[in-house]
Protein backbone atom coordinates (compact mmCIF):
# COMPACT_ATOMS: atom_id res chain seq x y z
CA UNK A 1 0.00 0.00 0.00
CA UNK A 2 2.79 2.53 1.03
CA UNK A 3 4.81 1.67 -1.86
CA UNK A 4 1.68 1.99 -4.32
CA UNK A 5 1.14 5.73 -2.78
CA UNK A 6 4.95 6.21 -3.96
CA UNK A 7 4.83 4.90 -7.08
CA UNK A 8 1.84 7.10 -7.33
CA UNK A 9 3.38 10.03 -6.27
CA UNK A 10 6.88 9.68 -8.56
CA UNK A 11 4.29 9.09 -11.71
CA UNK A 12 2.47 12.66 -10.33
CA UNK A 13 5.72 14.11 -10.60
CA UNK A 14 6.90 12.56 -13.69
CA UNK A 15 3.51 13.94 -15.65
CA UNK A 16 3.48 17.32 -14.00
CA UNK A 17 4.84 19.14 -17.01
CA UNK A 18 3.48 16.81 -19.37
CA UNK A 19 0.17 15.94 -18.90
CA UNK A 20 -2.24 13.90 -21.84
CA UNK A 21 -5.77 13.91 -21.55
CA UNK A 22 -8.86 11.84 -23.16
CA UNK A 23 -12.14 13.27 -22.89
CA UNK A 24 -14.62 10.59 -21.46
CA UNK A 25 -18.24 11.43 -22.38
CA UNK A 26 -20.72 9.22 -20.78
CA UNK A 27 -24.28 10.88 -21.57
CA UNK A 28 -23.84 13.77 -20.29
CA UNK A 29 -25.72 17.19 -21.51
CA UNK A 30 -22.88 18.79 -23.41
CA UNK A 31 -21.75 22.15 -21.20
CA UNK A 32 -19.42 20.00 -19.52
CA UNK A 33 -17.95 19.37 -22.63
CA UNK A 34 -18.16 22.80 -24.49
CA UNK A 35 -16.39 24.00 -21.01
CA UNK A 36 -13.62 21.10 -21.36
CA UNK A 37 -13.16 22.24 -25.18
CA UNK A 38 -12.98 25.87 -23.79
CA UNK A 39 -10.28 25.07 -21.37
CA UNK A 40 -8.60 23.38 -24.91
CA UNK A 41 -8.81 26.90 -27.17
CA UNK A 42 -5.93 29.53 -27.35
CA UNK A 43 -8.29 31.48 -24.79
CA UNK A 44 -7.48 29.23 -22.06
CA UNK A 45 -4.12 27.66 -23.52
CA UNK A 46 -3.86 24.86 -21.72
CA UNK A 47 -0.89 23.77 -23.38
CA UNK A 48 0.91 26.29 -21.06
CA UNK A 49 0.90 23.62 -18.39
CA UNK A 50 1.74 21.30 -21.34
CA UNK A 51 -2.03 19.28 -21.32
CA UNK A 52 -3.09 18.06 -24.30
CA UNK A 53 -5.72 16.08 -25.79
CA UNK A 54 -5.30 12.68 -26.74
CA UNK A 55 -7.50 10.66 -29.16
CA UNK A 56 -6.98 6.95 -27.36
CA UNK A 57 -8.07 6.16 -23.79
CA UNK A 58 -4.47 4.07 -23.96
CA UNK A 59 -2.25 7.29 -24.60
CA UNK A 60 -4.10 9.08 -21.57
CA UNK A 61 -2.53 10.15 -18.00
CA UNK A 62 -5.69 11.91 -17.53
CA UNK A 63 -9.36 10.84 -18.28
CA UNK A 64 -11.60 13.93 -18.20
CA UNK A 65 -14.72 12.40 -17.33
CA UNK A 66 -18.03 14.10 -17.34
CA UNK A 67 -21.62 12.67 -17.17
CA UNK A 68 -23.74 11.02 -14.97
CA UNK A 69 -22.66 7.52 -16.46
CA UNK A 70 -26.25 6.52 -18.05
CA UNK A 71 -26.66 2.59 -18.49
CA UNK A 72 -25.91 2.39 -21.98
CA UNK A 73 -22.36 4.11 -22.10
CA UNK A 74 -21.52 1.83 -18.56
CA UNK A 75 -20.21 -0.82 -20.34
CA UNK A 76 -18.20 1.44 -22.64
CA UNK A 77 -17.25 3.66 -19.95
CA UNK A 78 -15.42 0.74 -17.95
CA UNK A 79 -13.62 -0.78 -21.11
CA UNK A 80 -12.37 2.60 -21.78
CA UNK A 81 -10.71 3.20 -17.90
CA UNK A 82 -9.51 -0.46 -18.13
CA UNK A 83 -7.63 0.51 -20.94
CA UNK A 84 -5.84 3.25 -19.12
CA UNK A 85 -2.35 2.49 -18.31
CA UNK A 86 -1.34 2.60 -14.37
CA UNK A 87 -1.54 4.80 -12.78
CA UNK A 88 -5.74 5.99 -13.77
CA UNK A 89 -6.25 9.40 -12.72
CA UNK A 90 -9.50 10.68 -13.37
CA UNK A 91 -11.34 13.92 -13.01
CA UNK A 92 -14.66 13.69 -12.63
CA UNK A 93 -16.79 16.99 -13.93
CA UNK A 94 -19.46 18.38 -13.46
CA UNK A 95 -22.62 18.07 -11.04
CA UNK A 96 -23.34 14.93 -12.87
CA UNK A 97 -20.10 12.98 -12.45
CA UNK A 98 -19.98 14.04 -8.95
CA UNK A 99 -22.89 13.05 -8.02
CA UNK A 100 -25.41 11.97 -10.44
CA UNK A 101 -26.76 15.82 -10.79
CA UNK A 102 -30.39 15.88 -11.19
CA UNK A 103 -30.78 12.77 -12.34
CA UNK A 104 -29.20 10.97 -9.38
CA UNK A 105 -32.22 9.06 -8.65
CA UNK A 106 -32.94 8.07 -12.18
CA UNK A 107 -33.39 4.69 -13.11
CA UNK A 108 -31.08 4.70 -16.16
CA UNK A 109 -28.04 6.41 -14.84
CA UNK A 110 -25.73 4.72 -12.43
CA UNK A 111 -25.16 7.97 -10.01
CA UNK A 112 -21.64 9.36 -11.63
CA UNK A 113 -18.43 8.24 -10.60
CA UNK A 114 -20.13 7.00 -6.86
CA UNK A 115 -22.12 4.17 -8.92
CA UNK A 116 -19.47 3.54 -11.43
CA UNK A 117 -16.91 2.84 -8.61
CA UNK A 118 -18.97 0.00 -7.43
CA UNK A 119 -18.92 -1.16 -11.09
CA UNK A 120 -15.71 -0.74 -11.44
CA UNK A 121 -14.61 -3.02 -8.35
CA UNK A 122 -16.57 -5.68 -9.45
CA UNK A 123 -14.96 -5.48 -12.64
CA UNK A 124 -11.80 -5.23 -11.42
CA UNK A 125 -10.47 -2.03 -12.53
CA UNK A 126 -8.66 0.44 -9.82
CA UNK A 127 -8.70 4.30 -10.08
CA UNK A 128 -5.38 5.59 -8.39
CA UNK A 129 -6.57 8.82 -7.89
CA UNK A 130 -10.10 10.64 -8.54
CA UNK A 131 -10.59 14.27 -8.27
CA UNK A 132 -13.99 15.50 -8.16
CA UNK A 133 -14.69 19.00 -10.09
CA UNK A 134 -18.14 20.03 -9.08
CA UNK A 135 -19.74 22.69 -10.92
CA UNK A 136 -23.11 22.91 -13.40
CA UNK A 137 -21.06 23.44 -15.81
CA UNK A 138 -17.74 23.83 -14.23
CA UNK A 139 -16.13 26.62 -15.18
CA UNK A 140 -13.01 26.22 -17.33
CA UNK A 141 -10.55 28.37 -14.30
CA UNK A 142 -12.55 25.13 -12.17
CA UNK A 143 -11.29 22.73 -14.42
CA UNK A 144 -7.78 23.49 -14.36
CA UNK A 145 -7.75 24.13 -10.56
CA UNK A 146 -8.56 20.49 -10.83
CA UNK A 147 -6.17 19.58 -12.65
CA UNK A 148 -3.75 21.43 -10.29
CA UNK A 149 -5.28 19.93 -7.09
CA UNK A 150 -4.73 16.24 -8.80
CA UNK A 151 -1.22 16.87 -9.16
CA UNK A 152 -0.57 18.04 -5.84
CA UNK A 153 -0.15 21.70 -6.89
CA UNK A 154 -3.09 23.73 -5.18
CA UNK A 155 -4.45 22.56 -2.09
CA UNK A 156 -8.32 22.20 -1.68
CA UNK A 157 -10.04 25.27 -1.14
CA UNK A 158 -13.58 23.63 0.15
CA UNK A 159 -13.87 21.68 3.75
CA UNK A 160 -16.56 19.96 5.49
CA UNK A 161 -18.54 22.80 7.45
CA UNK A 162 -21.02 21.28 10.20
CA UNK A 163 -22.74 24.27 12.30
CA UNK A 164 -24.76 23.27 15.48
CA UNK A 165 -27.58 25.78 16.14
CA UNK A 166 -27.97 25.38 20.21
CA UNK B 1 -0.94 35.06 -53.84
CA UNK B 2 -0.74 32.08 -51.70
CA UNK B 3 3.06 32.59 -50.81
CA UNK B 4 1.67 36.00 -49.14
CA UNK B 5 -0.59 34.24 -47.02
CA UNK B 6 1.41 33.87 -44.05
CA UNK B 7 3.16 36.95 -44.27
CA UNK B 8 -0.91 38.16 -44.07
CA UNK B 9 -1.40 36.19 -41.12
CA UNK B 10 1.54 37.48 -38.94
CA UNK B 11 -0.98 41.13 -39.80
CA UNK B 12 -3.54 39.94 -38.45
CA UNK B 13 -2.32 37.84 -35.57
CA UNK B 14 -0.52 40.97 -34.27
CA UNK B 15 -3.60 43.24 -34.33
CA UNK B 16 -5.42 41.07 -32.26
CA UNK B 17 -2.81 40.32 -29.68
CA UNK B 18 -2.22 38.06 -27.49
CA UNK B 19 -5.83 36.64 -26.56
CA UNK B 20 -4.98 33.51 -23.78
CA UNK B 21 -5.81 34.86 -20.16
CA UNK B 22 -2.79 34.07 -16.97
CA UNK B 23 -5.54 32.56 -15.44
CA UNK B 24 -3.34 30.77 -12.27
CA UNK B 25 -1.14 34.04 -12.02
CA UNK B 26 -3.93 36.19 -12.85
CA UNK B 27 -7.64 36.38 -10.71
CA UNK B 28 -10.50 34.80 -13.47
CA UNK B 29 -13.03 37.08 -14.88
CA UNK B 30 -16.10 36.86 -12.39
CA UNK B 31 -19.35 38.89 -13.63
CA UNK B 32 -21.16 40.05 -10.63
CA UNK B 33 -24.98 38.21 -11.96
CA UNK B 34 -22.48 34.98 -11.64
CA UNK B 35 -23.62 31.96 -9.37
CA UNK B 36 -21.38 29.95 -7.40
CA UNK B 37 -21.65 27.88 -3.85
CA UNK B 38 -24.74 28.78 -1.90
CA UNK B 39 -23.93 29.92 2.10
CA UNK B 40 -25.83 29.18 4.70
CA UNK B 41 -26.15 31.39 7.32
CA UNK B 42 -26.14 29.23 10.46
CA UNK B 43 -27.30 32.16 12.45
CA UNK B 44 -30.41 33.22 10.48
CA UNK B 45 -31.41 29.12 9.17
CA UNK B 46 -34.29 28.08 11.05
CA UNK B 47 -34.39 25.04 9.56
CA UNK B 48 -37.91 25.00 7.92
CA UNK B 49 -37.11 23.66 4.81
CA UNK B 50 -38.30 25.63 1.90
CA UNK B 51 -35.44 25.57 0.44
CA UNK B 52 -35.32 21.94 0.58
CA UNK B 53 -38.18 21.26 -1.47
CA UNK B 54 -37.13 24.08 -3.98
CA UNK B 55 -34.05 22.51 -4.87
CA UNK B 56 -34.26 21.00 -8.04
CA UNK B 57 -31.30 18.41 -7.26
CA UNK B 58 -31.87 17.26 -4.12
CA UNK B 59 -28.31 19.03 -3.55
CA UNK B 60 -30.25 20.32 0.16
CA UNK B 61 -31.65 17.93 1.83
CA UNK B 62 -33.28 17.30 5.81
CA UNK B 63 -32.16 14.44 7.73
CA UNK B 64 -34.43 13.81 10.41
CA UNK B 65 -32.33 11.89 13.47
CA UNK B 66 -34.63 11.66 16.81
CA UNK B 67 -34.19 15.16 18.63
CA UNK B 68 -31.54 16.73 15.74
CA UNK B 69 -32.51 17.67 12.27
CA UNK B 70 -29.48 18.39 10.34
CA UNK B 71 -29.80 20.53 6.66
CA UNK B 72 -27.40 18.76 4.50
CA UNK B 73 -25.65 20.71 1.60
CA UNK B 74 -24.09 18.50 -1.25
CA UNK B 75 -22.17 20.80 -3.87
CA UNK B 76 -21.56 17.62 -5.66
CA UNK B 77 -24.85 17.64 -6.72
CA UNK B 78 -25.95 21.72 -6.85
CA UNK B 79 -26.38 23.12 -10.22
CA UNK B 80 -26.28 26.58 -8.40
CA UNK B 81 -29.53 27.44 -9.74
CA UNK B 82 -29.92 29.92 -6.44
CA UNK B 83 -33.73 29.09 -5.85
CA UNK B 84 -33.21 28.13 -2.40
CA UNK B 85 -31.59 31.62 -1.86
CA UNK B 86 -35.39 32.90 -3.58
CA UNK B 87 -38.05 30.67 -1.72
CA UNK B 88 -35.47 31.26 2.05
CA UNK B 89 -38.06 32.99 4.48
CA UNK B 90 -35.66 34.45 6.71
CA UNK B 91 -32.66 35.51 3.80
CA UNK B 92 -30.38 32.65 5.40
CA UNK B 93 -29.20 31.51 2.06
CA UNK B 94 -26.78 33.22 -0.21
CA UNK B 95 -25.08 32.91 -3.15
CA UNK B 96 -21.58 33.22 -3.20
CA UNK B 97 -19.26 33.48 -6.42
CA UNK B 98 -16.64 30.59 -4.75
CA UNK B 99 -16.41 27.91 -7.68
CA UNK B 100 -12.72 26.82 -6.99
CA UNK B 101 -14.60 23.54 -5.47
CA UNK B 102 -11.91 20.80 -6.75
CA UNK B 103 -10.99 18.18 -4.58
CA UNK B 104 -9.93 14.68 -3.91
CA UNK B 105 -12.01 13.78 -0.90
CA UNK B 106 -16.19 13.51 -1.30
CA UNK B 107 -16.58 14.00 2.09
CA UNK B 108 -14.86 18.13 1.70
CA UNK B 109 -18.55 18.87 -0.28
CA UNK B 110 -20.61 18.23 2.52
CA UNK B 111 -22.04 20.93 5.21
CA UNK B 112 -24.41 20.75 7.10
CA UNK B 113 -26.05 22.89 10.24
CA UNK B 114 -27.46 20.79 12.79
CA UNK B 115 -31.10 21.59 14.38
CA UNK B 116 -32.72 20.97 17.91
CA UNK B 117 -36.40 20.20 17.52
CA UNK B 118 -38.35 21.77 20.05
CA UNK B 119 -40.14 19.74 22.86
CA UNK B 120 -43.76 19.85 23.33
CA UNK B 121 -45.28 21.86 25.95
CA UNK B 122 -47.72 19.11 27.20
CA UNK B 123 -46.35 15.99 27.01
CA UNK B 124 -42.16 16.60 26.49
CA UNK B 125 -41.61 14.69 23.45
CA UNK B 126 -39.58 16.49 20.45
CA UNK B 127 -42.01 18.15 18.01
CA UNK B 128 -41.75 18.27 14.05
CA UNK B 129 -40.52 21.96 14.28
CA UNK B 130 -37.27 23.29 15.20
CA UNK B 131 -36.99 25.65 17.85
CA UNK B 132 -35.98 28.35 15.92
CA UNK B 133 -39.01 27.65 13.42
CA UNK B 134 -41.39 28.33 16.55
CA UNK B 135 -39.95 31.44 17.75
CA UNK B 136 -39.97 32.65 14.26
CA UNK B 137 -43.56 31.79 13.80
CA UNK B 138 -44.49 33.34 16.92
CA UNK B 139 -43.00 36.81 16.28
CA UNK B 140 -44.75 37.07 12.58
CA UNK B 141 -48.05 35.54 13.69
CA UNK B 142 -48.86 36.18 17.36
CA UNK B 143 -51.99 34.77 17.65
CA UNK B 144 -50.52 31.61 17.51
CA UNK B 145 -48.95 31.25 20.55
CA UNK B 146 -50.75 29.35 22.43
CA UNK B 147 -51.00 26.02 20.91
CA UNK B 148 -47.64 26.72 18.75
CA UNK B 149 -45.72 25.14 21.51
CA UNK B 150 -47.37 22.13 21.17
CA UNK B 151 -46.80 18.51 18.98
CA UNK B 152 -49.37 17.88 16.60
CA UNK B 153 -50.20 14.63 18.34
CA UNK B 154 -51.12 16.77 21.31
CA UNK B 155 -52.81 19.39 19.28
CA UNK B 156 -54.90 17.12 18.06
CA UNK B 157 -55.70 15.45 21.58
CA UNK B 158 -56.44 18.89 22.59
CA UNK B 159 -58.63 19.65 19.72
CA UNK B 160 -61.11 16.45 20.44
CA UNK B 161 -61.00 17.40 23.79
CA UNK B 162 -62.66 20.71 23.53
CA UNK B 163 -64.62 19.73 20.91
CA UNK B 164 -66.11 17.24 23.28
CA UNK B 165 -66.37 19.47 26.08
CA UNK B 166 -68.21 21.70 23.34
CA UNK B 167 -70.98 19.04 23.28
CA UNK B 168 -70.80 18.20 27.22
CA UNK B 169 -69.18 14.49 26.55
CA UNK B 170 -66.28 15.37 29.16
CA UNK B 171 -68.51 16.88 31.64
CA UNK B 172 -70.89 15.04 31.66
CA UNK B 173 -68.65 11.47 32.29
CA UNK B 174 -66.55 13.69 35.04
CA UNK B 175 -69.86 14.23 36.65
CA UNK B 176 -70.79 10.89 36.85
Amino acid sequence: MENRRDNLLEALKAIRRSIWVFHLNTGSCNACDIEILDVLTPYFDVERFGIKPVASPRHADLVLMTGPVTRKTLPKVVNALRAVPRPRLVLAIGACAVGGGIWHDSYSVSGGVEGLKKVLEENGVEIDKLVYVPGCPARPEAIIYGVAVLLGIAKPKVKEEVVEVK
Amino acid sequence: MSLLKPFKLIGIAHRSGVVTVRYPFQPPLVTPEFRGRIRIDASKCIGCGACVNACPSNALTLVDDGERRALNYFIGRCIYCGRCADVCPVGAITISREFELATDNIGDLNSRVIHYKATCSCCGEETTATERMISYVVSRVPVTETYVHMGSRCRKRRFIEGLMMGRGMIYGESER
